[in-house]
C-alpha cells in the first residue's frame, strides 16, 4: 500500500472554506497539500461574509487545527493561512490531468498577477496611480477599484494584483513601485504536480439576477441581491456598514426579500437549500440595526430543515417581528421619479399582493461553478442535469471517477456545516489513497535553554518612505539603541523582502544576538523570521504609519513605546521549551451500530486503526434496516448488507451487541471506557477517540387518532408494509398523509427534515403500483431541498394533491365504524373541506434519543432539542467542544441517510487525525501551574471551555492537560492569585509592558 | 474645564484579542482609517484572559484610559472567553462606579475582524470622551 | 419538612441550655464531636474548640458575643486536606455559615460529615471589648442577652448592627433566639434531613410553632436593610473619589492582615506578595518613582484593596472581621462592605443564600451586562 513511488501529496482545488477545511484536514494527517485556486488569494466567499446563521456569529477561525497549534497560522483566516504542509498556489489554473487514482500527474498554470509577491510590499502606491477603475468585486460592483488593487483587504499580506483584463499597459504602476515589483508583461508559468488524490472545492457562482427579468435587477436600482446586501451591512463594506441604498443612499424604512430567484425554477428546478436561511439571517441583521425598518420575506416554503433553523425563524418572526408572507409569481417595478420598487404577486388565496418598498432583496440562488465545469471536463467527471458533480449513490464526496473527490457547491447547492462535513470526509477519502507521509511530527521542539543577559537587536523598518512618511525611523533606531539589553538598532528598508531579511538573519548570527524585535508590517506577523529566537513583532505600518498620518512627532513618540513595550515583554519571556506531549492510545470506540457508526467504524479501520463498536442492541444496522428505498431510487438494502458484510470481515474492527456503556472517561487521546454487555463481564478499553453515533427514534404521537384506529399509521409503517407486501396499493382508492406531527411544533420546534422525502418517496411509490389511487399530502412547508425539488413537481405532475395547513388549524381527524374523515383547511381555495381517505399516514418525525446519560459521563452538551451538541455549528460540525469526541448522523441532528454517512466519514476523519498520531503536542503558548501556591479552588478549572484544566486530588492542586490547552488565558484571569500562568503571554510581561506603555 | 483639557494628550492602553479586534485594527490601518495616536495596544489571546489587575494597574499607574477589544459575542475563538470578560468588566466597574474611582475611563468593546471601521471610529470615540475627562486623579497622586 | 422543637430553659440559664443540649449531641452519639466557642480559662475570651469529651464541653460558651475567627476559615482548615470521617456538629453564626457556604463553592472546605448548628446572633464584640466586659460581669453572655433584647447594645461591632442575616440561612440545625422569651425557652429547628437525624437521636419531637421568631425576623429584616442602606449611603459620601478613599487608607501598613481574617480570601499566598508584583529590579522602582515624580512604598496599598475587593467582593458575607484584623483601626469593613453589597446586586448574588448559586464569576449567559459594554 505505502509504496515509496507513491505520492504523499493530495491537490485541493478551489481554495474557499471547504477547500481551506479539507487541505488542512489533509495537512494535519502529515500530507504534503497543494491548495490552488484562481483568484490570487483565499477565502472564498466566506471573505465577503461577516456573520452566519443559526446563530448569528462567525467562527470561520475555528477551522483552524486544535493540536500542533504552532505548525499553522494562529489568526482569523480572512488574514490568509499559514500551514507547514500546505503549499497555496494562487491564481492557477488546471490545464490538463493525467493518470489515475493513486498517482495523478496535473499541469497547472499559474498567471502572474502582475506584482511579484515576494516583492511587493503593499504601499498601494499602483492602486494610487493607476487610471482605470472597474467595478469592485470584494463589494459585488457596490464600489470601485482600479485595474493594481488590493483583492482582499482583510489579508496579512497586502500583495496587489493587477486585473490584466482591465489593465491598459499605460506603466504608470512600474515607475511608481519602490521595490519594482510590477511586471505587466504577464507570463504564465506552468508546472506538473504529482499527486495521490485531488479534491474539488470549487463552491457555486451565484445565479445571475439579470436572467430573471421581471425583478429587473441592475435596471432598478434598489434592487440588490443578498450578496450585495451582506456588503451594504459590512463594516468592511462600501458603506462601512451603513445599509443606504444604492439610489440616493438612503436608510430604507422597508425592506423585501425575494425567495427562490433562480432557484425551483423550469430552468433550476432545484432548491438552492440555503437561500431561506440566508435570508433570514440577513432580515435579522437588518432588523437588529434598524428596529424601526419593516422587512418582509416573500416566499414559496420557508425551509428551515437544519440543526436549530426552525427556532431561528421563531426568532426571526416573534422576537423581531420580521414578517412573512407566501406567494408566487413575482414581479418587480419600479417608481421612476423615487426610485422605490413596487413589488407585485399573487398571494397563496390568488388574489394579488403589492407593496412598495425602498429596497428589494433577491435571493439568488447557487449554480454549478464555470469554473467546477471546466475542470470537471478536463477530468471527465460526469455531471448532472443541472451541471453539478454526479456523485456516487450514498455518497456526496466521491465523484464517479476514481480519486476524485469534491466537496462543498460541487455537487449540490449546500450551506457551510454541510459543506465543512463533506471537506472532512473528502480529505479522509483521499487521503486513502496517498502514500503513508513521512513526518507526522514535524512541531518544533524548542530547547529550554535561554543566554542570562538579554542581547536584543531591533530593527527598524523603514518600508521605503511608507512609515517614514509618517515618524521619524531614524530617531527610534537611536531611541531603540540606548535601551538597556539591546546590542543593536538598525534602519532596513524592506525586511519582508526575501533578501532583506536574510541579510538580517545572518546579521543576528553575526552579533549573537539572542531576541529579536522587528518593528515594520503586520506581514510580518505569524511567521518563523529569526528561527527560534524569542521575537517581538512591532506593527508600525497598519498600527501606527497609517493610521497616524498627520502628527509626525506622536506617531514617532508611540513607536518608541512600542518598541520598549516588546523589549519589556522579551525581557520577561519565559525561555521557551520542548513542548510537552501526551501518547495517544490508537484505538477508537464508535458508539452506536446504525449505518453512521457502521460507516465511521469502517472508515477508521480503513485508516488502519482498531475499533470497538458499540451497539446497545441484539444487531447492528440500526435505522437503514426499516429504509427500504431512497426517492432517488437507490438501493438501500444493498448499502446495508455492504456496511454489514465489511464490518464483519474488517478484522480491526470488534462489535459488542447488547452492550452499553457503562463508564466513560478521560480526554483526547487517552479516554478509559468500560462496556457492559447483557451477560457478560464487564469490558474495559483506552480509546484515543470516541464517535457517537447512537442515532434517534422515530416520533411517537397521539395526535389524530394514532393508535386508535389501524387505518392510521406512520410513514415509517407504511415503508415496511408496502416492503413486505403487506399491503396492496391497488386496494387502496384514497390516502392522506400528513407531515409535521410533532415537528415544528411547541414540543419539538424543529424540523425533521426527513418526513417530506420520505412522503414524497412512498407516495410516489404507490402512485406507480396503483395510478388511479389519490393521495394528499396535507403539510406545512415542502422541504424538498436541493435535488429532490425535482422529485415534488414529478409528485404534483402525477396528480398529488398537496394542501398547505396552518399550524392553529390543523387538519382535524375522524373516525366512524368503517371510513375516516379528514377536515383541513385549504388557503388556496380558502375553505374547509374533507377527505374520506382508506389510509391516514402521519410523519411523525425523529426524536432524540435520551442522551443525557452519555452526554453527561463525558461531561459534553446536547442541544435544547436534545442531540449532541457541536463544538460550533459551522465551522465545526462534527467536533464536540471537548476534544476527542464526535458527533455524527441522528445522534447530532434529523438527516437522511447519505448525509449521515458523510457525517460518519467527517467524524472518523476527525478522529482518526487523532489515532494517527503517536502523541498529542501541545504548542508553545499553554498555561500552567505554579503549585506552591494554587489553592486547588477550581475556578481554572471551571474557566476553561477544553477541559485542559483538572484537579489532581491527591496534591488538591489543578493541573493542566496541556495537549487539550489552546492558550486562551481564560485560566489565567480567573485564578485570584496567579498560581495559573499562561506562557508567552505572562503577567510579568504584561505589567512590564504594561509600565512602557504610560 | 474643556479648554484646559485643549491641549491634554491622554494616555490610553488597549488590551485587543489576537482574532478579532486586532484583525480589525489591521484592517483599518489597510485602509488607511486616521484615528489619534493615543492609544497603546497590548495583544492579549483573547478578552477572557484580560485580569482586572492589569486594567487597576494601568489606572492606578496613571493610564488616562483602558480599553478591552474583544470578538463579537458569540464569536470568541476560546467558545466564551469575551462572555466570561464581560463579566469580570461588570464587577470591577461596578466597584470603580461604587468607589468613585474612574469608571468612566474602563471600556468595554466589541470589535469583529471586518469591523476596521468601527475600530477607528471606537478609538477616536475613545480619545475624546477621555479627552473630555481630563486627565486621570490618579496620574499625578504619588501615594496610591 | 422542617421540624421545631422548644427547649426549655430553666432558671433563665440560657448558656446552661445550650450546654444541655450540646452534651446530649454527644452522649447520644448524633455527633462524634462538636466544634463549639469555649471560653479561655481566663475568660478573656471565647474561642473555637473541637470537643471530643463531654466534660470538656463545661465552660462551652456558644452566645458570648465574640467572633476572634470567622469559623468558616476553621472548617477550611480541618477538612480540605481530608473530609472528616466523623460527624462533627459545628456552631455557627449566620456570617460564619454563609462564608463556609462560599468556601465549599471554592473548594476550600468540604461538607462531609459536617453537621452545623446554626445560631441566631444579637452581634457580636471586638475581642479587645469582650476581653473588658468579660471581666466586668459573673456571667458576661447572660449579661449580653439582657442588653441584646433591648436593643441598646453600644459595644456591638458596626458590622453587627446592620447584619441583614442575623440568622442563619442554611443550617442543618438552628439555635433561634429572636423574638422568643429567651429567659424561658429557645428554639431548635431542623431545616435538612441530617437535622432530622439529630432530632430523631435526641428524641426531640418537632411540632413546636416558630411564628413568633419568624414575625421577630421579618420585623428585623425590614429594620436592618434601611439601617443599612443609610449606612453605606453615608459610606459613599465619606469614602468615595479618590482623594477620600486614600484619607480612608492613609494608615494603611500593607501586613495584609485584613486579607488573613478574611474567611473568603482563601489564596495560599496573596497576589500582591507575590514576585509578580514585590520583586523587582531597583530600576523599575526608580521608574514608577519617576513616573509621579515619587512613589509610597510599600507600593501598590490601594491597588491590594482594591484587588482584593474585586476577588472576594461578589462573596462577601460582611463579618466585619477584616476590620477587627486591621492594627490601624482602618475603616475596610465600610469600604468592603460597600463595595461587596454593589458587586452582589451588580450579579444578583447573596453569598451563602444556598451551596447551589453558581459563584458569579464562574458563570455567564449569552444575553447580559450590556450596560458594561460602552
Amino acid at each position: 500500500m505505502n509504496s515509496k513511488d507513491k505520492p504523499d501529496s493530495a491537490l485541493v482545488i478551489g481554495a474557499g472554506i471547504a477547500g481551506i477545511k479539507a487541505a488542512l484536514e489533509l495537512a494535519e494527517l502529515g500530507h504534503r497539500v497543494y491548495l490552488c485556486d484562481r483568484k490570487t488569494h483565499i477565502g472564498g466567499t466566506l471573505l465577503q461574509l461577516d456573520r452566519w446563521f443559526p446563530d448569528d456569529h462567525c467562527g470561520m477561525c475555528k477551522v483552524l487545527p486544535i493540536f500542533s497549534r504552532d505548525r499553522s497560522s494562529q489568526y482569523c483566516l480572512r488574514r490568509g493561512l499559514v500551514h507547514h504542509n500546505i503549499e497555496i498556489l494562487s491564481a492557477t489554473e488546471i490545464t490538463g490531468v493525467e493518470g489515475e487514482a493513486g498517482n495523478f500527474a496535473v499541469s497547472t498554470a499559474t498567471r502572474s498577477s502582475g506584482i511579484h509577491p515576494d516583492l511587493c510590499i503593499g504601499c498601494g502606491k499602483c492602486s494610487e496611480v493607476c487610471p482605470v477603475e472597474v467595478d469592485e468585486e470584494f463589494n459585488q460592483g457596490l464600489g470601485k477599484r482600479k485595474a493594481a488593487y488590493l483583492a482582499n483587504p482583510t489579508a496579512l499580506a497586502k500583495t496587489y494584483t493587477i486585473d490584466a483584463q482591465h489593465c491598459t499597459r499605460c506603466r504608470a504602476c512600474e515607475e511608481v513601485c519602490p521595490t519594482k515589483a510590477i511586471n505587466l508583461d504577464m507570463q504564465t508559468s506552468e508546472n506538473t504536480l504529482s499527486v495521490g488524490a485531488i479534491i474539488l472545492s470549487t463552491g457555486f457562482d451565484e445565479f445571475d439576477a439579470q436572467a430573471a427579468s421581471q425583478y429587473g435587477y441592475k435596471r432598478f436600482p434598489n434592487v440588490i441581491t443578498s450578496l450585495e446586501l451582506e456588503r451594504l451591512l459590512s463594516g468592511s463594506g462600501p458603506t462601512r456598514g451603513s445599509l443606504l441604498r444604492p439610489s440616493d443612499d438612503k436608510e430604507p424604512q422597508s425592506v423585501a426579500f425575494l425567495q427562490c430567484v433562480g432557484s425551483r425554477s423550469l430552468e433550476r428546478n432545484y432548491c438552492s437549500s440555503a437561500c431561506c436561511m440566508y435570508a433570514l439571517k440577513e432580515a435579522i441583521m437588518i432588523k437588529e440595526k434598524y428596529p424601526g425598518t419593516d422587512v418582509c420575506i416573500y416566499f414559496m416554503d420557508l425551509r428551515t430543515a437544519g440543526k436549530g433553523y426552525y427556532r431561528y425563524f421563531e426568532k426571526a418572526r416573534d422576537e423581531l417581528g420580521i414578517r412573512f408572507v407566501r406567494c408566487r409569481v413575482p414581479r418587480v417595478m419600479q417608481n421612476f421619479k423615487t426610485h422605490d420598487v413596487i413589488f407585485s404577486a399573487l398571494g397563496e388565496d390568488g388574489q394579488p399582493i403589492q407593496q412598495q418598498c425602498d429596497l428589494i432583496v433577491l435571493s439568488v440562488g447557487q449554480t454549478p461553478s464555470a469554473q467546477f465545469v471546466q475542470v470537471s471536463e478536463m477530468l471527465g467527471l460526469q455531471r448532472n442535469r443541472w451541471e453539478f458533480c454526479r456523485t456516487r449513490a450514498f455518497s456526496s464526496v466521491e465523484s464517479l471517477r476514481d480519486g476524485i473527490f469534491v466537496c462543498g457547491s460541487a455537487a449540490a447547492p449546500k450551506d457551510i456545516a454541510d459543506t465543512l462535513t463533506e471537506a472532512s470526509a473528502a480529505a479522509g477519502n483521499a487521503s486513502l489513497l496517498l502514500a503513508a507521509p513521512g513526518d507526522m511530527q514535524g512541531d518544533d521542539q524548542q530547547s529550554g535553554e535561554q543566554a542570562e543577559d538579554m542581547k536584543a537587536a531591533v530593527f527598524i523598518c523603514t518600508c521605503g518612505e511608507e512609515i517614514t512618511r509618517a515618524l521619524d525611523t531614524k530617531e527610534l533606531v537611536s531611541f531603540s539603541g540606548q535601551l538597556a539589553g539591546v546590542i543593536h538598532a538598525g534602519e532596513v528598508s524592506h525586511l519582508c523582502l526575501p533578501e532583506t531579511l536574510a541579510q538580517v538573519q545572518t546579521k543576528i548570527r553575526d552579533m549573537g544576538a539572542t531576541h529579536v524585535i522587528a518593528a515594520g508590517c503586520s506581514a510580518l506577523t505569524g511567521q518563523k523570521l529569526f528561527g527560534n529566537l524569542p521575537l517581538e513583532i512591532v506593527n508600525i505600518r497598519e498600527g501606527l504609519a497609517w493610521v497616524h498620518q498627520d502628527n509626525r512627532s506622536a506617531a514617532t513618540r508611540k513607536a518608541r513605546k512600542l518598541i520598549s513595550m516588546a523589549l519589556a515583554r522579551l525581557r520577561y519571556a519565559r525561555p521557551s521549551r520542548t513542548v510537552q506531549s501526551s501518547i495517544v492510545s490508537a484505538k477508537g470506540l464508535v458508539i452506536g451500530g446504525g449505518a453512521s457508526g457502521l460507516s465511521a467504524a469502517l472508515r477508521i479501520a480503513e485508516h488502519g486503526h482498531q475499533v470497538e463498536l458499540v451497539e446497545r442492541s441484539g444487531e447492528v444496522g440500526g435505522k437503514l434496516r426499516s429504509i427500504h428505498s431512497t426517492l432517488e431510487g437507490e438501493d438501500s438494502r444493498a448499502l446495508l448488507d455492504d456496511l454489514l458484510k465489511r464490518v464483519s470481515e474488517n478484522p480491526l474492527i470488534t462489535v459488542h451487541t447488547e452492550t452499553v456503556v457503562e463508564h466513560i472517561s478521560g480526554h483526547a487521546g487517552a479516554f478509559y471506557a468500560k462496556l457492559q454487555g447483557s451477560d457478560s463481564e464487564p469490558y474495559e478499553l483506552d480509546a484515543g477517540a470516541v464517535v457517537i453515533a447512537t442515532g434517534a427514534d422515530e416520533g411517537t404521537t397521539t395526535q389524530y387518532l394514532y393508535g386508535q384506529n389501524e387505518r392510521i399509521i406512520t410513514q415509517t409503517e407504511l415503508e415496511e408494509r408496502l416492503a413486505a407486501g403487506q399491503m396492496d396499493p391497488q386496494q387502496l382508492n384514497s390516502l392522506v398523509m400528513i407531515q409535521c406531527v410533532g415537528s415544528m411544533e411547541a414540543e419539538r420546534p424543529y424540523c425533521s427534515r426527513v418526513c417530506c422525502a420520505q412522503a414524497l418517496k412512498n407516495a410516489l411509490q404507490l402512485k406507480e403500483r396503483n395510478p388511479d389511487i389519490q393521495i394528499y399530502i396535507l403539510y406545512r412547508e415542502l422541504m424538498s431541498y436541493g435535488f429532490m425539488e425535482e422529485y415534488y413537481t414529478r409528485a404534483r405532475e402525477q396528480g398529488i394533491v398537496f394542501i398547505r395547513y396552518e399550524p392553529d388549524k390543523k387538519p382535524v381527524v375522524e373516525a366512524a365504524e368503517e371510513k375516516l374523515s379528514v377536515s383541513v383547511n385549504d388557503p388556496v381555495l380558502g375553505g374547509a373541506f374533507s377527505l374520506s381517505p382508506d389510509l391516514l399516514v402521519l410523519s411523525t418525525g425523529v426524536v432524540p434519543a435520551d442522551n443525557s446519560v452519555l452526554a453527561g459521563m463525558l461531561d459534553i452538551d446536547v442541544t435544547e432539542d436534545g442531540f449532541f451538541k457541536e463544538a460550533e455549528v459551522k465551522f465545526r460540525p462534527v467536533d464536540v467542544i471537548k476534544d476527542g469526541i464526535f458527533v455524527c448522523g441522528l445522534a447530532h441532528s434529523p438527516r437522511n441517510i447519505q448525509e449521515a454517512l458523510v457525517q460518519a466519514q467527517a467524524a472518523a476523519e476527525r478522529a482518526s487525525l487523532i489515532l494517527s498520531r503517536g502523541s498529542l503536542v501541545s504548542g508553545q503558548s499553554v498555561s500552567e501551574v505554579n503549585e506552591t501556591w494554587c489553592s486547588g479552588c477550581e475556578l481554572c478549572v471551571q474557566a476553561c471551555p477544553y477541559g485542559a484544566r483538572v484537579k489532581d486530588a491527591d496534591k488538591g492542586v489543578a493541573l493542566v492537560v496541556e495537549a487539550l490547552c489552546q492558550g486562551c488565558g481564560a485560566c489565567v484571569s480567573a485564578c485570584p492569585n496567579k498560581a495559573a500562568k499562561l506562557r508567552q503571554f505572562t503577567d510579568r510581561q504584561i505589567l512590564a509592558a504594561l509600565d512602557e506603555a504610560l | 474645564m474643556a479648554d484646559d483639557n485643549k491641549d491634554f494628550e491622554p494616555i490610553l492602553v488597549g488590551f485587543f484579542c489576537n482574532w478579532c479586534t486586532s484583525t480589525a485594527a489591521d484592517l483599518a490601518g489597510t485602509t488607511r482609517l486616521q484615528y489619534p495616536p493615543n492609544i497603546r495596544p497590548i495583544r492579549t489571546m483573547c478578552s477572557g484572559s484580560v485580569d482586572p489587575i492589569y486594567i487597576l494597574r494601568a489606572l492606578l499607574s496613571g493610564a488616562d484610559g483602558i480599553i478591552i477589544g474583544g470578538c463579537n459575542p458569540g464569536d470568541c475563538h476560546y467558545v466564551s472567553g469575551n462572555y466570561k470578560a464581560r463579566r469580570r468588566i461588570a464587577g470591577l466597574k461596578t466597584i470603580l462606579d461604587t468607589l468613585g474611582l474612574e469608571n468612566d475611563r474602563v471600556w468595554l468593546k466589541w470589535i469583529s475582524a471586518a469591523e476596521g471601521q468601527k475600530f477607528a471610529v471606537t478609538m477616536r470615540d475613545f480619545t475624546e470622551k477621555i479627552k473630555e475627562l481630563g486627565p486621570s486623579p490618579f496620574r499625578k497622586n504619588w501615594s496610591v | 419538612m422542617p421540624r421545631n422543637a422548644m427547649l426549655e430553659v430553666k432558671g433563665g440559664d440560657i448558656t446552661g441550655t445550650v450546654r444541655g443540649f450540646l452534651e446530649k449531641l454527644l452522649e447520644k452519639k448524633a455527633v462524634d464531636a462538636l466544634l463549639v466557642p469555649v471560653e479561655v480559662p481566663s475568660k478573656k475570651n471565647v474561642v473555637q474548640t473541637m470537643v471530643t469529651d463531654i466534660a470538656q464541653l463545661a465552660d462551652v460558651s456558644p452566645l458570648a458575643p465574640v467572633m476572634p475567627v470567622n469559623t468558616a476559615k476553621i472548617i477550611s482548615s480541618v477538612t480540605k486536606v481530608a473530609a472528616s470521617t466523623k460527624k462533627v456538629g459545628v456552631i455557627l453564626r449566620s456570617c460564619e455559615l454563609r462564608a463556609l457556604v462560599e468556601m465549599v463553592k471554592l473548594k476550600q472546605a468540604d461538607m462531609n460529615n459536617i453537621v452545623t448548628i446554626g445560631i441566631d446572633c444579637f452581634g457580636t464584640y471586638s475581642v479587645t471589648d469582650y476581653a473588658v466586659f468579660s471581666q466586668e460581669h459573673d456571667t458576661p453572655a447572660g449579661e449580653y442577652l439582657k442588653k441584646a433584647a433591648s436593643g441598646t447594645d453600644t459595644l456591638l461591632r458596626p458590622a453587627c448592627k446592620i447584619c441583614q442575616y442575623p440568622y442563619p440561612l442554611t443550617a442543618d440545625m438552628t439555635i433561634g433566639l429572636f423574638g422568643l422569651p429567651i429567659e424561658k425557652e429557645i428554639l431548635v429547628h431542623s431545616g435538612t434531613k441530617e437535622g432530622d437525624q439529630v432530632f430523631e437521636a435526641l428524641g426531640l419531637d418537632g411540632e413546636a410553632d416558630p411564628a413568633k421568631r419568624d414575625e421577630a425576623l421579618s420585623a428585623l429584616k425590614s429594620e436592618r436593610q434601611k439601617l443599612k442602606e443609610e449606612f453605606l449611603a453615608q459610606v459613599q459620601q465619606e469614602a468615595g473619589g479618590l482623594d477620600n478613599m486614600l484619607s480612608v487608607l492613609s494608615a494603611c501598613v500593607a501586613c495584609h492582615n485584613c486579607r488573613i481574617a478574611c474567611p473568603i480570601c482563601y489564596c495560599r499566598e496573596c497576589l500582591l506578595d507575590s514576585p509578580t508584583f514585590v520583586e523587582w529590579e531597583a530600576e523599575k522602582y526608580l521608574d514608577w518613582a519617576s513616573r509621579k515624580g515619587a512613589l509610597r512604598l510599600p507600593a501598590d496599598s490601594l491597588l491590594f484593596h482594591l484587588v482584593r475587593m474585586n476577588h472576594m467582593g461578589a462573596s462577601c458575607v460582611a463579618c466585619g472581621l477584616c476590620e477587627d484584623a486591621c492594627p490601624n483601626s482602618i475603616a475596610v469593613y465600610k469600604l468592603f462592605c460597600l463595595a461587596g453589597s454593589r458587586v452582589q446586586e451588580t450579579f444578583e448574588y447573596t453569598p451563602g443564600r444556598s451551596a447551589d448559586d453558581e459563584l458569579p464569576l464562574t458563570a455567564f449567559k449569552e444575553e447580559e451586562f450590556k450596560g458594561f459594554e460602552k
